[in-house]
């Protein structure tokens, strides 16, 4: 696996023998994009807070990968946390940042001791005066949003802001911020470092009803028979659903695993998290366990998201017990669609993607329910 | 609060007494000079923090889509039937408090729970059972 490629501080070693404009110039040229679904270029992020006048600047490594069915990042924080910190610090060093945190998600609690004494040796060996503070999480998941996870630093409530500004002008303490998760720092050095680091290789979380569930590493472009091949469907497959907020979507063999294969079909790739659903299954009963998550994950801060997604979990409820007609479903496609357009933050903006991509393929299993 | 992060400081009073009582929380905010109200505010937006008194055993079973699909309902069921109690609330030994979460991140061996913070995977109703009668005797030890 690229992923797992160790290079034991000669990426920063690197970075400082070259300069910062230069690694700003061989992240872009070498396309390393952000992890975490957007894929925006991470030289541009970088260079953004660095052209801001500060006094202090922040790096925040996001360790707070909340997406039902994601699980790649702990795979790295297991298998190969120094790279991970040697990205950090090489940010650090580009925008000039003396304190970085990691924000790792609660539920990933117990790996900190570990973590922590790995910081601190790559922290010693690198010999840079820079301090790495863990970040406790306490199980919200819109703190893997980016003013979210500010606003937790800064020992708030994890409620979104409204952007602009954007973290990369105004973030922590008002100072230049520049945020990137695990997957992302840690192919920072790697992408200086080896000629050959190919920016299109994406670590896939496989999950659901397969017989060898995991962290795969492939192309973009890998075609479904080759991952159906590899995690072997413990039954036949009837859908995939890219965690919970990317929709759910039929799954076709012949087809490629890409940002346009899976765009065209309405859904969002985001971190290549799919969960395999199958056959037996309703998909209804996935939707409603979908949002019943984000009834739950809600900050409450606006309004559609947060009477929004339990007005949803109240429909899918109604759907189910079979008091409906087709008009409670075509209200369920207008709710959904509502509280997408007026959400304030990527929460409650997604929170719809599942119903309304069901309803696109799967309305079989939501007829079966109508009078 | 730039140097210190109240986050952490939350943590390391619930690692230590087990929940966030109000005299706990009182002398946070004195040391820190942070009121009362912001305290709470902070503290009940984090469904890991907690301002209740707790069992000994916190149990917080993934309810995510990838353990709904292996079957985690059925280990919830076990768990209300075996501890006589709803999810959200403790048991009358004080020993298990049970929660149902969001994903923990361990779908690729799933259905999966925490217990204090520490996951155990693969679950089955006869794996849940023996968890509970081993922590139940370390509770005794």
């Amino acid at each position: 696996m690229q992923i797992l490629r160790e290079t034991k501080l000669e990426g920063l070693r690197l970075a400082r023998k070259v300069g910062r404009q230069k690694v700003l110039e061989i992240l872009l040229k070498k396309k390393l994009g952000g992890r975490g679904g957007a894929n925006f270029p991470v030289a541009k992020k970088w260079e953004t807070a660095l052209g801001v006048k500060a006094d202090e600047r922040y790096v925040i490594c996001n360790a707070d990968e909340g997406e039902p069915g994601t699980f790649k990042d702990k795979f790295i924080l297991k298998n190969n946390f120094e790279t991970m910190i040697e990205g950090l610090l090489i940010a650090a060093y580009v925008l000039r940042a003396k304190r970085c945190f990691i924000y790792l998600r609660g539920e990933y609690d117990y790996l900190r001791e570990e973590l922590e004494e790995k910081i601190k040796e790559v922290l010693e060996k690198s010999k840079m005066k820079v301090s790495i503070e863990i970040v406790r999480g306490a199980g919200a998941y819109i703190c893997g949003e980016e003013t979210a996870i500010i606003q937790s630093i800064m020992g708030n409530r994890g409620s979104s802001m409204y952007k602009p500004p954007h973290p990369t002008i105004s973030g922590l303490w008002g100072k230049p911020t520049v945020l990137n998760n695990v997957e992302t720092l840690t192919c920072v050095p790697q992408a200086l470092v080896y000629e050959d680091w190919n920016p299109d290789y994406r670590l896939f979380s496989i999950s659901g009803d397969v017989n060898h569930p995991g962290v795969y590493e492939w192309e973009l472009g890998v075609k479904m028979s080759t991952i159906l091949d590899v995690v072997k469907p413990r039954e036949k497959i009837k859908a995939m659903s890219f965690g919970c907020f990317g929709g759910i979507m039929p799954v076709k063999k012949s087809s490629s695993v890409s940002q346009e294969t899976i765009c065209k079909g309405n859904c969002q790739h985001g971190a290549f998290s799919i969960i395999f659903i199958g056959e037996r299954h309703n998909i209804v009963d996935i939707c409603l366990s979908i949002a019943k998550f984000y009834t739950y994950e809600s900050c409450g801060k606006c309004t559609p998201c947060r009477e929004g997604t339990i007005r949803l979990v109240n429909l899918l409820k109604k759907i189910k017990s079979k008091k409906v007609n087709e008009g409670d479903i075509k209200l369920l496609k207008e709710f959904a669609e509502h509280i997408q357009e007026t959400s304030l933050c990527g929460l409650g903006q997604s929170c719809g993607n599942h119903i309304l991509t069901s309803l696109k393929y799967f309305k079989k299993d939501y007829m079966r329910y109508i009078k | 609060m730039k140097d210190k992060l109240l986050l952490n400081i939350l943590h390391e009073v619930q690692d230590k007494e087990g929940y966030l009582s109000e005299k706990s929380l009182k002398k946070i905010s004195v040391e820190y000079n942070i009121p009362m109200s912001k305290l709470y505010s902070v503290a009940t937006f984090y469904t890991m923090l907690r301002t209740k008194k707790q069992g000994k055993y916190v149990i917080e079973l993934c309810g995510s889509p990838s353990c709904v699909l292996n079957k985690s309902r059925e280990i919830e069921k076990f768990l209300e039937r075996e501890l006589k109690i709803e999810i959200g609330e403790t048991s009358k030994d004080d020993l298990f408090s049970v929660y149902k979460t969001s994903c923990i991140g361990c779908c690729d061996e799933a259905p999966a729970m925490l217990v204090n913070g520490e996951p155990y995977t693969k679950l089955t109703v006869k794996r849940v059972k023996e968890i509970l009668e081993e922590l139940r005797k370390n509770a005794n030890s």
